[in-house]
């Protein structure tokens, strides 16, 4: 049971999400189990993992050069929690935002079995294939309202996405001609020998496979199309993307730079450097974008690039303290930006409008999700007691330890700018003087339906686990901790 | 000019086509173009002269299978364009969608319309 647990973790939600669509019965219990029962193997041999354990699952029974390897480590565990847990709270919102037919809990089943085959695959072509499926199924739910909008938006993610992973397969091609495998811990046990011979092969290679999954992580000057594909899709989609599909990109990232290309440290410049001006580039112009907008859902999206912004300086500190410091931003960032979308959700779906000057005076008529949207995005801030300070505080505290003063002031201005269109929106939640704000009689009558129940408490418990994380930290760094060791591990030669 | 750099080559002109293009179709047709770029590329990573089919038997010498091609490139190409059709059939559907709404194919005049 134990060995086979990677190659299960995957089929169970791909297979029924095909189910699903064939069959179209018992649709939210069964895509609910797909996502329940892989979470509960999966912290079933929890303890293993966190002990530093490893399973390596061979597809076929092929051995390591020729056949392609799943593979659980610290790392892969870390993601794969955080993409099951953040998708049963989207299916669960998806319950009371709308009642989808089956082919969208089939997408959404088809991209959590996806992203969780990109998390534990140790081959970088089946990395590729599965980054396609996840892709394919990203553009049908953002295109899933079928509005002018939102198609062409999705139309956008299209040829982006589809360029940046044909750079992503070419740059795969590269490192095969070189390498004749394609399997990641070969490829890494091979590389310091092949490196001093084909110091230009490795260089090009490098450069495609970073601008193809640059595009996916959306850093700076890739980022076009995540503001559109992010605020003009569903809701619970929207959550779906800025909460974990843009942090596949980056476990990509981790697996290529701290796997393969990190091995030689002078690549081309310090990979640090690359990380590091990457991040602070990407998080001064997602924070100043942020700021322009008058889009609520758009200004979230804008707010991603910022805090992937942080995340990626995280990984360009790459002592220990750093990278704890990112990964729990990854985590912090998903649970924050979910309730954020989801609290948008509702906004959105009372007020009809999805512009910032509509907001004035909606505190009255929703108070709870006001409050939820208020500690999520001091969370965001980086203000104490919400978890977003905690790993903000950690990446801060590496910066200094690792002698990069000037990133702590770039992440302290960053945030200034994130506290003003923050507070901009809180400020208008309060702002009761422009329109007699009427409360609803017949809303309050539908409250007892327990799709409404659903979607509610979707957003109190999110906000519940991200002030548990602010009060408590250790619980979340404590989970990561064999992520960061199982990183290091690869990284040192 | 061997394989490798017309593959290249291909690459940028669907580059060219992708990026420059104010036609829907034409843009996909470029993706198309890099799809089939990528392809090329990777077949002729294993392409060699007067190489033979790598089809095994009982009685096949031992200088025959020194002339079989790698196979693997070719095998993980065929998943490349499935992929690829797919990815150029969602492209094509959400035109017709996009057609239908606007009645243009045209991206400025689509950046303009709501």
């Amino acid at each position: 049971m134990k060995n086979h647990l990677p190659i299960l973790i995957i089929i169970l939600p791909l297979a029924v999400g095909f189910f699903i669509l064939l069959f179209k019965k018992y649709i939210i219990q069964l895509s609910l189990g797909a996502i329940f029962i892989p979470l509960f193997l999966l912290l079933k041999f929890s303890s293993g993992f966190l002990d530093g354990n490893v399973i390596v699952y061979k597809l076929g029974g092929w051995e390591s050069p020729l056949g392609i390897h799943l593979v659980i480590d610290g790392l892969s565990f870390y993601f794969s929690l955080l993409v099951l847990c953040a998708a049963v709270f989207i299916v669960l919102y998806s319950l009371y935002e709308e009642t989808y037919p089956s082919s969208y809990y089939f997408y959404l089943l088809l991209s959590v079995s996806s992203m969780l085959g990109i998390i534990f695959t140790a081959d970088i072509f089946n990395m590729y294939i599965f980054y396609e499926l996840l892709t394919i199924s990203t553009y049908l739910l953002i295109a899933y309202s079928k509005k002018g909008k939102s198609l062409k938006a999705s139309f956008n993610y299209l040829i982006m996405g589809g360029v940046g992973l044909s750079f992503f397969l070419l740059g795969t091609g590269f490192l095969y001609a070189l390498f004749g495998i394609l399997d990641l811990p070969s490829i890494s046990e091979k590389y310091l020998v092949i490196f001093s011979a084909n110091r230009e092969m490795i260089l090009i290679a490098f450069a495609l496979m970073i601008i193809g999954i640059g595009i996916k992580v959306a850093a700076f000057p890739l980022h076009g199309w995540l503001p559109d594909a992010h605020s003009l899709a569903p809701s619970s989609v929207s959550a779906l993307l800025s909460g974990i599909t843009v942090k596949i990109g980056i476990y990509c990232f981790i697996r290529l730079i701290y796997g393969i290309f990190g091995l030689e440290k002078y690549l081309f410049i310090k990979t640090e450097q690359f990380y590091l001006t990457l991040g602070s580039v990407t998080l001064l112009f997602g924070a100043t974008m942020a700021l322009a907008q008058i889009d609520l859902k758009r200004l979230l999206a804008f707010s991603t690039i910022n805090q992937i912004g942080i995340i990626l300086i995280g990984f360009g500190i790459g002592t220990k303290t750093g990278l704890t410091g990112a990964l729990f931003h990854i985590l912090n960032h998903a649970i924050l930006k979910i309730s954020l979308f989801f609290c948008a959700g509702i906004i959105i779906k009372k007020t009809g409008s999805r512009l910032l000057q509509d907001l004035k005076g909606f505190s009255r008529r929703e108070p709870f999700i006001v409050l939820s949207f208020i500690i999520a995005s001091m969370g965001m801030i980086g203000i104490p007691s919400v978890n977003g300070f905690i790993s903000k505080f950690i990446i801060c505290s590496a910066a200094i330890e690792a002698g990069f003063p000037l990133i702590v002031v770039i992440i302290l201005i960053a945030s200034v700018i994130t506290a003003a269109y923050y507070f901009k929106i809180i400020y208008l939640f309060f702002d009761l003087s422009a329109t007699s704000v009427k409360i609803n009689k017949s809303s309050r009558r539908e409250l007892a339906s327990l799709r409404i129940i659903l979607g509610y408490w979707t957003i109190y418990i999110l906000t519940g686990i991200s002030v548990l994380l602010g009060v408590f930290p250790s619980l979340g760094i404590d989970l990561l901790e064999p992520a960061v060791m199982s990183i290091l591990s690869n990284f040192a030669p | 000019m061997n394989p490798l750099h017309i593959s290249i080559l291909l690459f940028f002109i669907g580059l060219y086509g992708v990026i420059n293009k104010n036609n829907l179709i034409k843009k996909i047709i470029g993706l198309t173009i890099i799809n089939g770029s990528t392809v090329l590329f990777f077949i002729s990573i294993s392409y060699s002269e007067g190489g033979i089919a790598p089809i095994f038997s009982k009685d096949i010498s031992r200088e025959s299978v020194q002339a079989m091609v790698n196979p693997v490139p070719q095998a993980l190409m065929l998943t490349a364009i499935v992929i690829g059709v797919s990815v150029t059939a969602l492209a094509l559907a959400l035109i017709v969608k996009i057609y239908e709404k606007y009645k243009t194919l045209d991206i400025q005049q689509l950046l303009k319309g709501r």
